[in-house]
């Protein structure tokens, strides 16, 4: 424990640095990025200790004579560690190039400085172990990510994306501190180990407030309106730290919850299993209605968050029925899934943020033939690509595995659970379908092909310190993708104090693991070799170039491939009733036609009905009110005194 | 070795049953058709060439066929064949192996967009779009055989003590499998009535559009791989048309060969008698298949068998 709040202390003292050094703008981004890796390596070693040792570590101070911080390390939350300390520092490292204008030096800064306060603050909330410590810091992690989002506030869009995410922050925690209050009212206590004594009856409540409260943070559809908001319109490392590390804080908080609970009754995995396969079904629809790069990126996370859920929710049904198998391997595929969608997501995010620096454009009908021109950027995308559409031998066909795994162990139940499972199945076969259709657009799209615009073809590869982490993020997804076994026991240990899941034989878990392994192994060396046998097929051929085939047209334009709107649209209109999609097409209607435009977008059914069940009739209400507020300090003293007199007289 | 053996045996062969395909074909056209062994010929005459690159192409482009071909292979070493168990097997591999397989697509599309050509975005389009829609169907297969049979791995599905065939004693469901396998060995393998193979007009194909700028060997092993994954299919559907009890031996190794070639037979005949769909009901016909597995799947949990 000692170890972890070195770590944050060093950080802090990070996260002060550029306060005060901003005049110097490289050795303030060096001297930060240094102390902040430092301090998160440090933050790992911490990690591994609870890892190993089952004894759960705790300290905590007294807060204004009434309250107590306290903190504490189980396995989950060491665990959820991993991810924080793992990917934090390397966007940190890629914003050395990335924030690159010296005359927003003090802006890049205060940047750096909320950058380290969200870390904090999120390691923060995954140790944090009553009450008012949580909600202290789920408050610090919301408001310092805001800062984040805002960089750009010049902008209109960012102002309204930072007010957007600001809102739904605090909306959600409201559900979270209600939750709470509920929690406390009938525990008396601010601890969170009293949950589990709380009446059944209450527990729903308290549960299911919160779960709204965490699914709007993790981005769970229909709460997710924010995400494809907010992640446009940060800067790429911020986006790929929201999206890549803090929206788990919502999955931790859902599991921790649960754990605390020691709930046994079906409907909770139900629930978090609807939710799950709702987000991750229409997440990745919506993904390949955008042409975005970020919002497509932020529609992916909440295919990924879902596609934890569905994993979450098999291990809680697993804990209903009794059935270990199906617990543990429901938590493990959902607990791997957070530490591998951390990896791949940034480093989508990295390189989504390192061709919008180059090509100046998000819309990637715009893009086009990238990958010759940012061969490192275009490569490690292409792995990042591979793996969040769950394909193996990358990691996220391991923790796909894993909940399949689950989901079967499941199907032997009759009733409910059986159609649960089911139903989890072909969502799950059907994500899997619709992502890689979707990566296949923005591979194809913006890094292969020919270039589109002058701007993408002038682009040229981004600095070392941007393509590093890329890399080493690629990287990352390979190993766990072809050694798994290290990561499926470490997830394991991660459940390891969580209450409920009963312990799986290890003699399966290794099985699995090594099974997993070995077919990744194989399909690698069959591709090493089929690629030999291709190297001698082509020995002393002619090879020659020449121009693409074009059908007989001799006169092809850039203009005329494929685009991703329409690579993406039939896919789209198949699901027409969950998804909104406006055209407007001018039409040909003269012999000779002269200028025809077509354009078309995609609309969140879950914001259209946001702003028409709430925000109308709300902004009605208020205009209404609006007498309220006139402007006359006189009668404004007066309100005071008549609330004074009313609460004196009624409490 | 057995399972060696029988390995490097289907993949010789594999690109002999497709010849059958082509003389049902010119049978109902009252033609003569090209020779049974039409498919050597071609692989060795694609072989000997050599290769015309766009110059819109990266790297990616020439993985394409490798990766393919490589996913192909896989298959075939975890699937048992005629009742010699397979090269590899572990619980698990079927999940293993339709993902294995996806990242064969996943190559399959990129290289067709690499290409710079609207029409091969077009074919890339379509494939993306109906093979999700088929992965819901094989998924749900899946999902019936651990109901009947407890397990994930090809080797137990149609080796184990409680074999999945027609024959057994809840075999009646699996006439519902049969058939819907079938529609997807069409789809999947871009037969008609999903996609033809031998259609002259780039607007209206799928598959064959994906590789129109590939030439020589990359052609070749794109080619081997498709004979490899319709070998494939084909051989999951005979396993549950052939009884248990003609599993091993050579009998049982001709009752195999007999089965394949008549599902073959079957695609040649489908081909003939029926006209491809229009593009916009293709969704309807995948999405047909995965409603008669789903029928089965539900029906076992009636207790009815």
């Amino acid at each position: 424990m000692e170890t972890f709040l070195v770590a944050l202390g060093l950080l802090l003292t990070g996260g002060a640095f550029p306060l005060f050094t901003h005049r110097l703008f490289n050795s303030m981004k060096a001297g930060y990025i240094f102390i902040t890796a430092v301090g998160c390596l440090i933050g790992l070693y911490a990690v591994v200790l609870p890892l190993r040792n089952p004894e759960i570590m705790t300290v905590s101070w007294s807060w204004l004579h009434l309250f107590t911080l306290s903190f504490s390390i189980d396995s989950l939350s060491a665990f959820f560690l991993i991810p924080i300390f793992f990917i934090c520092p390397l966007t940190a490292l890629y914003s050395f190039h990335y924030m690159n204008k010296e005359q927003q030096s003090g802006r890049t800064a205060v940047n750096f400085f909320f950058f380290t306060l969200l870390i904090i603050s999120m390691a923060l909330v995954v140790t944090a172990k009553n009450i008012i410590t949580f909600a202290l810091v789920w408050e610090l992690m919301s408001l310092s990510s805001f800062f984040l989002v805002m960089y750009e506030y010049q902008r209109d869009t960012t102002r309204k994306a930072g007010y957007l995410y600001f809102i739904f922050a605090q909306a959600g925690a409201m559900f979270i501190f209600a939750a709470f209050a509920v929690a406390y009212s009938h525990t008396g206590s601010f601890a969170f180990d009293q949950f589990a004594r709380i009446p059944s009856a209450a527990k729903l409540i308290v549960f299911f407030l919160a779960l709204v409260g965490f699914g709007s943070k993790a981005g769970v559809f229909p709460f997710h309106i924010w995400l494809p908001h907010a992640h446009p319109a940060a800067p790429s490392h911020i986006s790929a730290v929201m999206s890549g590390v803090m929206i788990k804080m919502g999955i931790y908080g859902i599991i921790r919850l649960y754990g605390l609970l020691a709930v046994t009754d079906p409907i909770f995995g139900q629930t978090v299993l609807v939710f799950g396969m709702i987000s991750g079904v229409l997440g990745v629809v919506y993904a390949l209605g955008k042409h975005d790069i970020k919002k497509l990126l932020a529609y992916h996370s909440v295919e990924n968050i879902g596609i934890i859920l569905i994993g979450a929710g098999i291990g809680m049904l697993g804990v209903s029925s009794g059935n270990r198998a199906m617990a543990g391997f429901g938590f493990a595929g959902c607990l791997l899934h957070v530490l591998n969608h951390s990896i791949f997501k940034s480093l989508l995010f990295l390189g989504a943020g390192a061709v919008l620096q180059k090509s100046k454009s998000r819309h990637i009908d715009q893009m086009g033939g990238l990958i010759k021109n940012m061969p490192i950027t275009g490569r490690t995308f292409l792995v990042g690509s591979i793996s969040i559409s769950g394909l193996p031998p990358f990691n996220g066909f391991i923790s796909e595995f894993l909940i399949y795994y689950a989901a079967f162990q499941g199907l032997n139940q009759n009733g409910s659970t059986f159609i649960l499972m089911m139903l989890s199945i072909i969502s799950l076969a059907l994500i899997g379908g619709l992502a890689a259709a979707c990566f296949t657009k923005v591979i194809g799209i913006v890094f292969l092909g020919e270039p589109r615009s002058a701007n993408v073809a002038g682009a040229v590869e981004c600095g070392l310190t941007m393509t590093a982490p890329m890399v080493i993020l690629a990287l990352s997804c390979l190993v766990i993708g072809v050694l798994p076994e290290p990561f499926i026991n470490l997830v394991f240990l991660g459940l390891r104090d969580m209450q409920g899941v009963g312990a799986v034989g290890p003699d399966i878990i290794a099985g699995i693991a090594r099974n997993l392994a070995f077919a990744a192994r194989l399909f690698l060396g069959i591709l090493v070799l089929s690629t030999v046998l291709r190297r001698i097929f082509y020995m002393k051929k002619e090879v020659s170039r020449g121009p693409t085939w074009g059908c007989g047209f001799t006169l092809p334009t850039v203009r005329m491939q494929y685009t991703g709107t329409s690579y993406a649209m039939s896919i789209v209109e198949f699901f027409k009733p969950f998804v909104k999609v406006n055209t407007s097409y001018s039409g040909i209607n003269e012999i000779f036609p002269t200028k025809t435009t077509y354009a078309s977008r995609v609309d969140d059914v879950a914001e259209i009905g946001l702003n028409k069940a709430i925000i109308g009739p709300l902004l009605t209400v208020l205009g209404k009110m609006r007498w309220i507020q006139h402007g006359n300090i006189q009668l404004y003293i007066g309100y005071i005194v008549l609330t004074i007199i009313v609460l004196l007289l009624f409490i | 070795m057995e399972s060696m053996l029988s390995f490097l045996l289907a993949t010789l062969a594999a690109p002999l049953f497709p010849g059958i395909i082509l003389k049902v074909k010119a049978f109902f056209a009252g033609k003569k058709g090209p020779p049974l062994l039409i498919k050597y010929y071609t692989l060795a005459k694609l072989l000997r060439k050599g290769s015309v690159y766009s110059t819109s192409t990266s790297f990616v482009f020439k993985m394409g066929p490798t990766v393919s071909f490589a996913t192909a292979l896989m298959a075939l070493l975890f699937f048992p064949l005629a009742g010699v168990k397979p090269v590899f097997f572990f619980h698990g591999d079927v999940i293993v192996l339709f993902y294995i397989m996806g990242i064969g697509r996943f190559f399959t599309i990129l290289a067709a967009l690499d290409t710079a050509s609207p029409f091969e975005g077009m074919g890339a389009a379509r494939e993306a779009f109906f093979s999700t829609l088929a992965e819901a169907t094989v998924f749900m297969v899946l999902i019936l055989f651990y109901r009947m049979n407890g397990s994930l791995s090809f080797t137990d599905y149609f080796q184990s003590q409680n074999p999945i065939t027609l024959m057994s004693p809840n075999g009646s469901l699996l006439l519902f499998v049969v058939v819907s396998m079938f529609m997807i060995l069409l789809t999947e393998n871009s037969r008609v009535p999903v996609d033809d193979p031998a259609t002259h007009l780039e607007l209206t194909m799928i598959h064959e559009v994906m590789i129109l700028d590939h030439s020589g060997p990359d052609l070749a092993l794109i080619e081997l791989g498709a004979f490899y994954k319709l070998f494939f299919y084909a051989a999951f559907i005979s396993h549950l048309l052939i009884p248990a009890k003609f599993a091993g031996g050579a009998a049982g190794g001709a009752v195999f060969v007999g089965t394949l070639a008549m599902i073959y037979v079957a695609i040649g005949v489908t081909e003939s008698i029926t006209a491809r769909f229009k593009m916009n009901l293709v969704p309807k016909y995948i999405l047909t298949s995965f409603a008669l597995v789903t029928f089965a799947a539900i029906l076992t949990t009636m207790g009815l068998v």
